[in-house]
Formats: C-alpha cells, structure tokens, sequence
C-alpha cells in the first residue's frame, strides 16, 4: 500500500522534472522572442515540481493510514479484473485492425464478460456479446457512417 | 434578446429529427447517469462517437439531452439504491433513499423528476435572459481578459475542491502540462513530440476525457463490484400526494434558482447547488427533524438546484467558450472537434444554433420528465441489469469512440495508459474536473497570455489595465483564499457553538 502511496508524488515529481528539463531543450523560435515557446511550460513545470514536493511530505505524514480503496485495489480478484481488463484491452489494440472490429469485438466483450460477470452466466454473457456486437457494428457503421475496419 | 433569431432556433429545435435526438440523447443519458457510479461527464464522454457524422447542431442537442438526461438518471440510482452516479446526486440520496424505504419510491422519483423538470425550466428561463448579454459583454474581452477569465476558472475549480488543494493543483498543472504537447501555433516549433508524428497535433483531449472518464470509472468501479448488492424496491404508482406536492412546491421553486446561478459560477456545479438546496431548505423547514427521514422537500430542493445548475454551467461554456465543470468540459471538447466554437461569436456568427440549443433544453426537459415518469418501468428493469455486464459495453463503446477520433488504434493504447491514471487519481482522491478543465483549456490560455504579453511589449501591465481584468485577478485570489477562509468560519462556528460541532461530527 505505501508503495503505491509514494509512487503518485514520486510519479509527478519525475514527469514535472522531465518536462523542466525538456522544456529547456526545446528548440529556439525563429519568429519573434527566440525563448517563447519555452516560457509556459517550464514555468508549469517549475510550480508542479513545488506542489509534487509538498504532496510528497503530505503523503509522507499519512504513510501509515489507511486508504481503504488502495486496499480494494490490492485484495480479492480486483487486481486481476483490473489487469485482465488492461491485458485485452493491449490484446483488442493489436488484432482490431487485423481481424476486423466484429471478430474482434466479439472476442474482446466475450473474454471480458467471462471474466467479470463469471462463467455460470454463459448463455448471458454470450447473448450480450453477440447482440451488443452486431449492434454497435450496425449503429456506427450503417447508420452513422462510422468506417470501422 | 433577439426575436428573430429565437423564433429561427424554435423551429431549428423543432424540426423532427431534432426531437428525435433530444428522446434518444436525453433516453441515453438517463440510462448511463443510472448506472451507479458513472455521472453527466462519463454519459457524455461515453456516447462522444453517437455524434459523428451528424450535423453540429443535432449533435450539439443531442449532447446537451445526454447531459441532463444524466442528470435526471442520477438521481435514479440515488432514490432507489443509495447509490449516486456522482456528486450532484449524492444529496438526492439523503432523504430520496428513506422514502424508497418507507416503500414510497414511486413517489419520490416523481418528486425527483418533477423538481429537476420545474428547476430546468426556471434556469432555461434565466439562460434566455443572461445568455446574450453576457455574450455581448465577452466580445469586449481582449487577450488578457480571456486568460485571467481561465485562470479564474481553473482556480475556482480547484479551491472548490476542499481538502485536497494541493492534489487539484497537481491535476490542473499536469493538464496544462499535457495541452503544451503538439506544434506551438504562433512559432511553428514542435515541443514534446518525441518525433512521433502523431503527436504533432498534441494529446487529443478526447483520448485523455474518454479514458479518464469511461476507461477509469469503469476500473474504479471493478474494485467494488463484486460486493455490489441490488435491491429491488417496488416501485408502484409514480405520482405524488396532494400533501407531498405542498411540501415540495416551494422548495422547489426557491431552490431552481439558486441553483441556476451557482451553476453559472465557474468551478461551482451541480454538487455544490444541490447541497446548498438542500441545507437552505433544511435551514428554513418548520420540520428540519423529519430531514434525512424521507422528508419530500429534502429531495427536491436539491433535485431542482441540480437540474438548474445543469443548465446555468452551459452560459459560460456557450457565451464565453470557457466550461466551469467537468462535465461541460467534456461537451466542449465534443463541440469543438465537431467545428462548433463556443464562446461569444456563436451568439453573432450562429445565433440560430445558439437559440435551437437553447429551445431544445426546454423541449428536452419536456421529454425527460415524460421519460423518467412514463418509462419508469422500463428504467427501473435496466437499473436491475448488473453491472458486471454493463462496464465491459461501456469499454467497447469508449474504444469505439476513441477509434472514431483518429481511425488510428495507437489511440487505444493512449486510452488505456489514460484509463489507468484516471483509476490512480481516483484512488488517491484526486479531483479529476481539473485535468481535463486545464487540458482543454490549456492551449488557448498559452496563446492569450502571450498575446496579451505580446501586445503589451512584454509588461505585465496589460493583466491589471482594465476594470474586468483588475474584478478577474481578484475573484481569482478571493478564489484561491476559499478554502481559508471557509476554515476559519468552520473553525469560529465550532468555537460558538460546541455542542452542534461534536453533533455534527
């Protein structure tokens, strides 16, 4: 729990010093102030480093509290669900275009209703992919001309 | 207010397919603002790619109908599970959530409908009267006005945000952060593309909305899913007594105003009207003891204030182009990716879309209460469907959306990178609105600052040369101050009044 408490401070504090640093590596203008595209986002960068440093002490004073949603996230099958749903959503991301929206659709609703809502409920789950699938297919494509692959 | 332009947007909103868009946006709204746990910003930011394709000014109807048909929807799920789609429902639950109990839901849902009906009218009627001359009085904003009109809203949002400042300012700055990402428009220069083509454009807002708001709520909603229980209440007739409807009417009507104007606030929305609604009218009660016991007033005071303040948050979005909550935030981002520029010139360049948007709330109120009355079977038996079968639609409808904005699938990895973070924040109770204010308002906060700058030969002069300027820097510091000063009222009220204090704890 408290690695997960410190990474969101020390999460920020990386991408704002990132930013700074990239900020004053950024190519100069030729039109105008040559430094002002610079300006904007390494001031942002410079106040979201200030408050990353003081969110940090704050989680630093409740370590030792608990979050009971950090614990949600770490007990039972939650983290599972949670990363299953990532997985195939990484999965559905690379077979989308490949294997065409309905074939892939299907897979990824049907996986993921097998997952959720468990597999005592197969005639559901399979009728809601289904029905759910060719739906949206027809909604978006036909209907609102929506090019899908 | 120009007659003309009113008469041409009536018809405009009118027109049949119009009517057909404001029954399935507000009938879609209702349903995603039900589910529990999804609110306005994720119906919106869900049903995105229900728009392509259209002409702007029925996706502009359609978006505003799934907007307060969630609003209606949220409620819904208050009254009958306890359980809020998001803030502005939560003071729904206070006393929606015993009359259910006491075996009266029918009753209160009518309540509930026929106070967000009557407080959407009272600020539909309010938006007439305000909308244009504040529009008109935006056309004199210059650079500087516009970027401290921003900062004010940003700073407001985030100081509303009490208790958790500091993480809101971290939102707000990793928004505009994000919004440098892309070519920077007045010198050509490509800033933190990392050479990758696709971000040349910079981050798509919708990407970062869609993600936070549909991937995000649906993994923070998998952390408690299965220990959702559902109840089934009887509904029975959907009407109220004579006795009930005396009770409410007044509240209802004191409390649609309030709400109108808080809603027009930038930062404050729909939670901070219905829960002023409520505390007003437990304030004033002859029988404040009966609150939180099912008392009927106790519900629609804060139903009217939220439906109220629903239509108020759209003045600053439409006559100034500058939303004051998430959920308009979100509405903006849609609109602007469908041509659609709000802000002062749409009362000038469009006023007949402006005008039929505005007649379309007050026809759209109409059917929502026709809907959450006549249907209430019909939405009660989908708020029986469990949820562990409705997330996973509503990541394949964010994933359709997301494929929608670019054709590209390099999206969906953006998205889920997105819908991750938007879990994190969540986790760690940070206020989301101030992300996606600051990304979406980023871009042209950059630019007016350096117009301003630019205009003024570099001196900071220019932010502090006018009146608004000078009224906007300090409702910008009082803003800031906020949350001190409601410390030390909180602080003085506990000194007075001890016993109340350690009640009220």
């Amino acid at each position: 729990m408290k690695a997960i408490k410190l990474s969101v401070p020390i999460f920020f504090i990386l991408f704002s010093t990132v930013f700074l640093i990239a900020s004053f590596n950024l190519p100069k203008a030729n039109l105008g102030n040559p430094n002002a595209p610079i300006y904007f986002p390494a001031g942002l960068s410079i106040i979201m480093l200030l408050f990353s440093v003081i969110y940090l002490f704050q989680e630093l004073k409740k370590l030792h509290k608990e979050n009971k949603y950090i614990k949600e996230m770490l007990s039972g099958r939650t983290p599972k669900l949670i990363g299953f749903t990532l997985l195939l959503g990484i999965i559905y991301s690379f077979i989308f275009e490949r294997i065409g929206f309905l074939s892939s659709t299907i897979i990824y609703l049907g996986a993921l209703l097998f997952y959720i809502n468990g597999v005592k409920k197969w005639m559901v789950n399979i009728i809601v992919t289904i029905v759910f699938s060719f739906i949206s297919w027809y909604a978006f494509s036909v209907l609102l001309g929506v090019s899908l692959p | 207010m120009d007659g003309g332009s009113f008469v041409d947007g009536l018809m405009l909103s009118l027109q049949p397919i119009n009517i057909f868009w404001i029954i399935i946006g507000g009938f879609l709204g209702t349903v995603v603002g039900m589910l529990p746990g999804l609110g306005p910003a994720t119906a919106v930011a869900v049903l995105i790619p229900v728009t392509f394709g259209m002409d702007p000014v029925s996706a502009i109807i359609l978006m505003a109908a799934i907007y307060y048909g969630a609003m209606y929807g949220g409620s819904r799920s208050s009254i009958l599970l306890n359980t809020p789609g998001d803030g502005s429902a939560i003071a729904a639950t206070f006393d929606g959530y015993p009359m259910a109990k006491k075996g009266q839901a029918g009753e209160a849902l009518a309540i509930s409908a026929v106070a967000s009906f009557i407080g959407g009218l009272i600020a539909v009627v309010g938006f007439i009267f305000l909308a244009e001359p504040l529009a008109t009085f935006a056309l004199k904003f210059g650079p500087a006005e516009y970027f401290l009109l921003m900062l004010l809203t940003l700073s407001a949002i985030v100081a509303l945000s009490i208790g958790k400042m500091v993480k809101g300012f971290l939102a707000m700055m990793m928004g505009l952060t994000l919004s440098t990402v892309g070519i920077d428009t007045q010198t050509g220069v490509y800033r933190f593309t990392m050479d990758i083509p696709h971000l040349s454009e910079g981050i798509d807002f919708l990407i970062v909305i869609i993600g936070v708001y549909a991937i995000g709520e649906v993994l923070y909603n998998l952390l408690t899913i299965d220990r959702e229980k559902k109840e089934k209440k009887k509904v029975g007739r959907v009407w109220f007594t004579k006795e009930q409807w005396k009770r409410s009417k007044w509240p209802i009507l004191r409390s649609g105003p309030i709400g109108f104007l808080i809603g027009v606030l930038p930062g404050a929305g729909g939670s901070i009207a219905s829960m002023i609604g409520y505390t007003t009218e437990k304030q004033i009660s002859k029988k404040p003891e009966e609150f939180g016991k099912g008392a009927p007033e106790g519900l629609a005071a804060p139903e009217s204030a939220n439906n109220a303040a629903s239509v108020g948050a759209m003045i600053p979005l439409l006559t100034m182009g500058i939303p004051g909550s998430g959920t308009t935030a979100v509405m903006l981002g849609a609109l602007v990716m469908l041509g659609l520029r709000p802000g002062p010139l749409l009362f000038e360049q469009q006023p007949e879309t402006a005008w039929a948007l505005i007649n379309s709330m007050f026809i759209g109120n109409i059917v929502l209460i026709i809907i959450n009355i006549m249907l209430v079977g019909l939405l009660v038996k989908i708020l029986d469907t469990p949820s562990k079968v409705l997330y996973p639609i509503i990541v394949i409808l964010a994933f359709i959306g997301t494929y929608t904005l670019s054709y590209s699938t390099i999206d969906f990895f953006l998205l889920l990178i997105f819908g991750f973070f938007g879990l994190l924040l969540k986790v760690m109770d940070f206020p989301l609105a101030p992300l996606v204010l600051a990304l979406i308002v980023g871009a042209e906060m950059e630019q007016n600052f350096r117009k301003a700058l630019l205009s003024s030969n570099g001196s900071f002069d220019i932010f502090f040369s006018s009146g608004v300027s000078i009224a906007l820097v300090i409702l910008t510091i009082v803003s800031l101050l906020y949350p001190l000063i409601f410390k030390f009222f909180k602080k003085r009220s506990r000194v007075n009044n001890p016993d109340q204090a350690s009640k009220s704890s």
